[in-house]
């Protein structure tokens, strides 16, 4: 098993690795991976009704985005068939390379979805929880609250509504609704006095709104702006001596402003996660691979990522370096193998 | 007064910035670098919005949450959150979304913070209950937060209109949820738009002029989305007409009592 | 210590000060018992000694108050954290996480306390209230009893020197809340804490109370050891009840302490006769139900006649609930259930409701309309009957509610509230009325309130059924009791059996005179 930083250094690995190329032997064997990874996962009944669901519903992804791309395109040399030029949108030819290039579309959201359901089934509602950076310890509160008390008044929703009908309503029209959206709301809301009572009554305090919020803010702005132009002016093929500064400046300033609130939240956390043996050596793991690739990249001369179908389809071909972010999709299976606990 | 002020500015910093990412594929499409362009496209419009998010957030901490409105907040969006549950028990067609008539409300009733709060947290809370935590999710956090965060617009326009309590009030509301119900989808849709990987033909072309590339854009929204913005329009009218009023007395009750908190709970 | 001195104070918004000039002083270890009506004041009191009066609810406070060297009112609850807990009424509002442990915890990380330490601290509170066994259980899990104990843990961690309790029974069974009362009293002596409780339920903490508080409606107090209090109230436990009507001096607070007297014995006249046979309003043979594949009902057969008030007792758990909602028909049920002879299951949920009518464990789930008037109007639209105005206030003055018809019902008292839901739903006339549970939380004189409209149903025709665990109420009311375990009924029979046979159920002046047929104060009767 592995704890909550290993599971998210492979994801974003895994999620950037899948966002910077097209070539789909590597999405592909990735989408492979993820489903057996997820198959792993998987503790609950019904396991391989959800296997065929996801099946059928990233098939008809890929099916449907490359009919579609290969309708509305018009590149391409192998030429299907054609539409007659006036059609608007439509009119056109019907290539290969389109429907391919559709079908790779298909096959990055599908393996989008297949890492997301991932991660959903690796990490428990509270681990994701306590992703939430310190400096947020307020937002982390309200999503805590939420959770804790999302049971109890699912299950009043179900008395009230059940006292209502006993009374006579017939629960038909939207406005039958209010007699249990309205005592729902107001007890709702009155709970929600005594539990901050009761936090407060526990020393749970937030400084009192103040002034101070205008330096974080600002610095965040300019921050964020820095990247924002940073980003565009790369779009633009400005040198990378102007849009890198402005990167680096917006994620530093985000990050001296992130840091700073975050000691300023003075509570500790009960609940530690331990880092485990296996959790360790995934970490390095990942960590070679990604210090590896990019070396490679560098200095070396990369291909296969920038595979594209057009103009005339070729077969995409595969290099190491690159692949073996493909193969760390694997690495929960292989590592949890030999960790039998 | 200078806080208010300061606010706005940054309500509409987050606007812009958020806009710009959202639209980002129309306004630049003749960018220079194929690769780069085609694959920093959807983490860097996730970025931007992630930090509009964080920024937003900082402003309100500071601002706005102490224990009471946190425990407050906490538990109004595990009722919404609740209620977006209950949308297969509520009867009438398609998506009648309940859980926007409770963040235009509090948006309306308490603020444009507590608005944009309960947008943004009611979708997060949800997807992190329903395991549905995606990359779906900073688009839905931040149209719904705008939602919220729009709704609060509408108190000095009905106070100025001296409509308070009135019919006028309930139709402006539900005007504004009709519109809010469609713009969610659209918004909803650009931020999808990068991640379908630009699909060009139903995408944008590095080559494209505005106009085709937003042809292509209304094709893929009018065959994707456009019947369930419609039916969630239609659903937030209905049921903004019909409930705004009480629940607005109910917030009015409750507000005043607030300050007696355990007053008349047990005490009289 | 504790010191108060000329302490007043007045809620926002309030016309007058809800504490008036009080003066106290509180010795340390010992265990003090607030008592008085709602209303007197006793949560605000409470909520002073922690800060959260003035701090969390406004309001002009004058005064000193003194609690172990701490200042509360200048400087409020975050400080007085340390070393006061308090615990509230309301088991479920008061938790933020769903694990045991971390809730327990909140307190220290709030603190900044660094994980070593508090590992150490919140295993030693968890040993020390026996929590070790439902440690990895989902708060969502217990039940309401363990649910305040970890209220407790969570307010005592770390070290305190107070514990604050506002009524942490009130949502409790009398079995559970026993329990919770005896561990309170345990850990007085354990950590040498001092302990403040307002209850209702004086009789369990009595013989562990060192000092009574009494609040007056008029804003005084009265305090003092509890014999000294007592013979200056009026309100007081059937034991002190019996005590002064037998002339028992000096007042016994245990039943330990009550002498061996000799009482002549009487005919008991007329004591707790069953109704006259009248008409069978409800009929149950052999009924059996299910949720979710566990058997909750095992063959229930018992007859209800119009006129008769039946309490159902047992366990939670025990089916009660199970029991009614059957009857109501929102469960199904196999055996045979007549409603005034027809049999439910062919008649439909509509004409069910016509018949009776039901008042939910929490009467608040019923209110949302604006004046109390509106909730009437709304019963009778949803049955689609009419009455006119007049008629309706009539109605009304019957239970006390006809001056309060237009005001907001949510700002009214319990009592009051439980009173409006009776209205809503009795307005139909239903010829068979169930209760459950209605006596959480309500004071003596709503309690006396509600008794006397159950008897006025009862002599009217109306068929009740009680289930509720206050057995000193239920026996000054109950025709016939019936007792459910595990789904079964093991007893149908007289309220005197019933409230003196069974250990469980005894109510303190069958603890008394047992075998003497007296379930009640009333029964005795002075020679």
């Amino acid at each position: 098993m592995k704890t909550t930083p290993a599971w998210i250094l492979w994801f974003f690995t895994i999620l950037i690795f899948l966002l910077s190329t097209r070539n789909p032997s590597y999405i592909l064997f990735i989408i492979i991976g993820l489903f057996f990874v997820s198959f792993r996962l998987f503790k609950q009944k019904g396991r391989d009704n959800w296997i065929k669901q996801n099946l059928i519903f990233l098939s008809s992804i890929i099916l449907a985005s490359s009919a579609i791309n290969s309708l509305f395109t018009h590149s391409g040399r192998t030429i299907l068939f054609s539409f007659p030029q006036s059609w608007p949108l439509i009119g056109g030819i019907v290539t290969l390379e389109s429907l391919v290039y559709g079908a790779i579309n298909g096959l990055i959201i599908s393996a989008l979805f297949l890492l997301f359901n991932v991660l959903n089934l690796a990490l428990s509602i509270k681990q994701l929880t306590r992703l939430i950076p310190r400096a947020f310890y307020p937002i982390a509160m309200i999503v805590t609250i939420s959770l804790t008390f999302f049971p109890s008044i699912n299950q009043r929703i179900r008395e009230i509504r059940e006292a209502q009908m006993i009374r006579g309503n017939p629960m038909k029209k939207i406005s039958d609704w209010l007699p249990v959206l309205a005592p729902l709301l107001v007890s709702s809301l009155e709970k929600g006095l005594i539990l901050s009572e009761s936090m407060t009554s526990r020393g749970f305090f937030t400084s009192k709104p103040s002034h101070k919020t205008t330096f974080p803010v600002i610095t965040m702005i300019i921050g964020a702006f820095s990247i924002f132009s940073g980003w565009i002016l790369s779009l633009y093929s400005y040198s990378a001596y102007i849009y890198l500064p402005l990167y680096i400046l917006g994620v530093t300033m985000i990050f001296l402003v992130l840091n700073r609130l975050g000691k300023a939240v003075k509570t500790t956390r009960y609940h530690q996660e331990e880092l485990r043996k296996y959790d360790m050596l995934a970490i390095v793991i990942i960590i070679l691979v990604i210090l590896f690739l990019s070396l490679v990249s560098i200095y070396g001369n990369l291909t296969s990522l920038n595979y594209t179908p057009y103009p005339s389809l070729v077969f995409p071909n595969i290099e190491l370096a690159p692949f073996l972010i493909p193969l760390l999709t694997l690495l929960p299976i292989m590592l949890n193998h030999h960790d039998k606990n | 007064m200078k806080s208010r002020f300061f606010r706005l500015t940054i309500d509409l910093f987050v606007l812009l910035l958020g806009s710009l990412s959202l639209l980002a594929p129309f306004i630049f499409p003749k960018t220079t670098s194929p690769m780069v362009s085609q694959s920093s496209f959807p983490i860097m419009v996730s970025l931007i919005i992630i930090l509009c998010l964080l920024i937003l957030f900082i402003e309100a901490q500071t601002s706005l949450l102490d224990s009471k409105m946190i425990a407050f907040m906490g538990i109004l969006i595990a009722t919404n959150a609740s209620l977006r549950f209950l949308e297969n028990a509520i009867p009438g067609p398609g998506a009648i979304s309940p859980v926007f008539f409770l963040i235009i409300i509090s948006g309306y009733y308490f603020g444009s913070r507590i608005g944009f709060l309960m947008g943004v947290m009611t979708m997060f809370v949800s997807g992190l209950l329903t395991g549905g935590v995606g990359p779906w999710l900073p688009g839905q956090m931040i149209s719904a937060g705008w939602v919220g965060q729009f709704s609060a617009l509408l108190r000095p326009a009905i106070k100025k209109l001296n409509w308070q309590g009135k019919f006028g009030e309930i139709i402006l509301l539900g005007i504004h949820g009709a519109i809010w119900g469609i713009l969610y989808g659209v918004i909803m849709n650009l931020w999808y738009w990068p991640f379908i990987g630009a699909l060009p033909g139903q995408g944008w072309l590095n080559d494209a002029r505005l106009a085709i590339n937003l042809q292509r854009y209304g094709v893929y929204y009018l065959s994707t989305s456009l019947l369930w913005d419609i039916t969630r329009a239609v659903g937030n009218i209905v049921i903004l007409v019909a409930l705004t009023k009480p629940v607005l007395r109910i917030f009015d009750r409750f507000n005043r009592r607030f300050t007696f908190q355990f007053g008349f709970e047990r005490e009289r | 210590m504790i010191k108060i001195k000329s302490l007043t104070f007045q809620y926002p918004g309030s016309t007058k000060p809800i504490l008036r000039d009080l003066n106290l002083e509180i010795n340390p270890g010992t265990l003090t018992l607030v008592t008085g009506a709602s209303g007197s004041g006793k949560s605000t009191l409470l909520r002073c000694l922690n800060g959260l009066v003035p701090h969390f609810s406004g309001g002009i406070i004058t005064g000193n108050i003194g609690v172990f060297g701490l200042d509360p009112i200048n400087q409020g609850p975050e400080v007085m954290a340390a070393d006061v807990g308090f615990v509230f009424q309301e088991p479920e509002a008061q938790f933020v996480y769903n694990n045991i442990e971390d809730e327990i915890a909140f307190a220290l990380e709030n603190a900044g306390i660094p994980y070593e330490e508090m590992h150490e601290k919140v295993s030693k509170i968890i040993e020390k209230l026996s929590l070790k066994d439902i440690c990895d259980k989902n708060i969502q899990q217990i039940s309401g009893g363990e649910k305040q104990l970890v209220a407790i843990a969570s307010a005592l961690v770390g070290g305190k020197k107070l514990l604050i309790l506002d009524e942490p029974t009130s949502q409790l069974d009398p079995q559970t809340a026993d329990n919770l009362l005896s561990v309170i009293t345990k850990m007085k002596e354990g950590l040498g804490l001092t302990i403040i409780i307002a209850e209702h339920r004086l009789e369990r903490l009595l013989p562990y109370t060192d000092n009574l508080l009494h609040l007056q409606s008029n804003s005084s107090l009265i305090f003092g050891r509890p014999r000294e209090v007592f013979s200056q109230i009026d309100q007081v436990p059937p034991l002190i009840e019996i005590a002064r009507k037998l002339q028992i001096s000096p007042l016994p607070i245990k039943i330990e302490e009550f002498p061996q007297i000799q009482i002549e014995h009487q005919d008991s006249q007329n004591l707790h006769l069953s109704a006259e046979a009248g008409k069978s309003i409800l009929s149950l043979s052999r009924v059996s139900a299910m949720i979710d594949q566990n058997v909750i009902l095992k063959s229930v057969d018992f007859e209800l006649r119009n006129g008769e008030i039946l309490n159902i007792l047992g366990h939670n758990g025990a089916g009660k609930t199970t029991l009614l909602r059957s009857i109501l028909g929102l469960i199904p049920s196999s055996g045979q259930i007549l409603l005034n002879g027809i049999n439910i299951k062919m008649i439909d949920f509509h004409n069910i409701i016509e018949q009776v009518a039901y008042l939910p464990q929490n009467p608040n789930d019923l209110l949302f309309a604006d004046t109390v008037m509106d909730e009437l109007r709304i019963t009778l639209k949803n049955h689609q009957m009419k009455m006119d105005r007049f008629d309706m206030e009539i109605f009304l003055e019957h239970f006390g509610l006809r001056e309060k018809q237009d005001d907001y019902p949510r700002d009214l008292s319990i009592g009051e509230r439980q009173r409006v839901a009776l209205a809503a739903i009795m307005i139909v006339k239903p010829n068979l009325v169930l209760l459950d549970e209605p006596t959480r939380g309500l004071d003596y004189n709503a309690k006396l309130a509600l008794s006397n409209l159950i008897k006025d149903w009862a002599h009217q025709g109306v068929a009740i059924i009680l289930v509720t665990h206050d057995v000193e109420f239920a026996a000054t009311l109950a025709d016939r009791v019936i007792i459910l375990e595990n789904g079964q009924v093991i007893f149908n029979g007289h309220p005197i059996s019933a409230f003196s046979k069974f250990q469980a159920y005894q109510t303190q002046t069958a603890r008394l005179f047992p075998d003497r047929g007296w379930i009640t104060p009333e029964d005795i009767r002075r020679k």
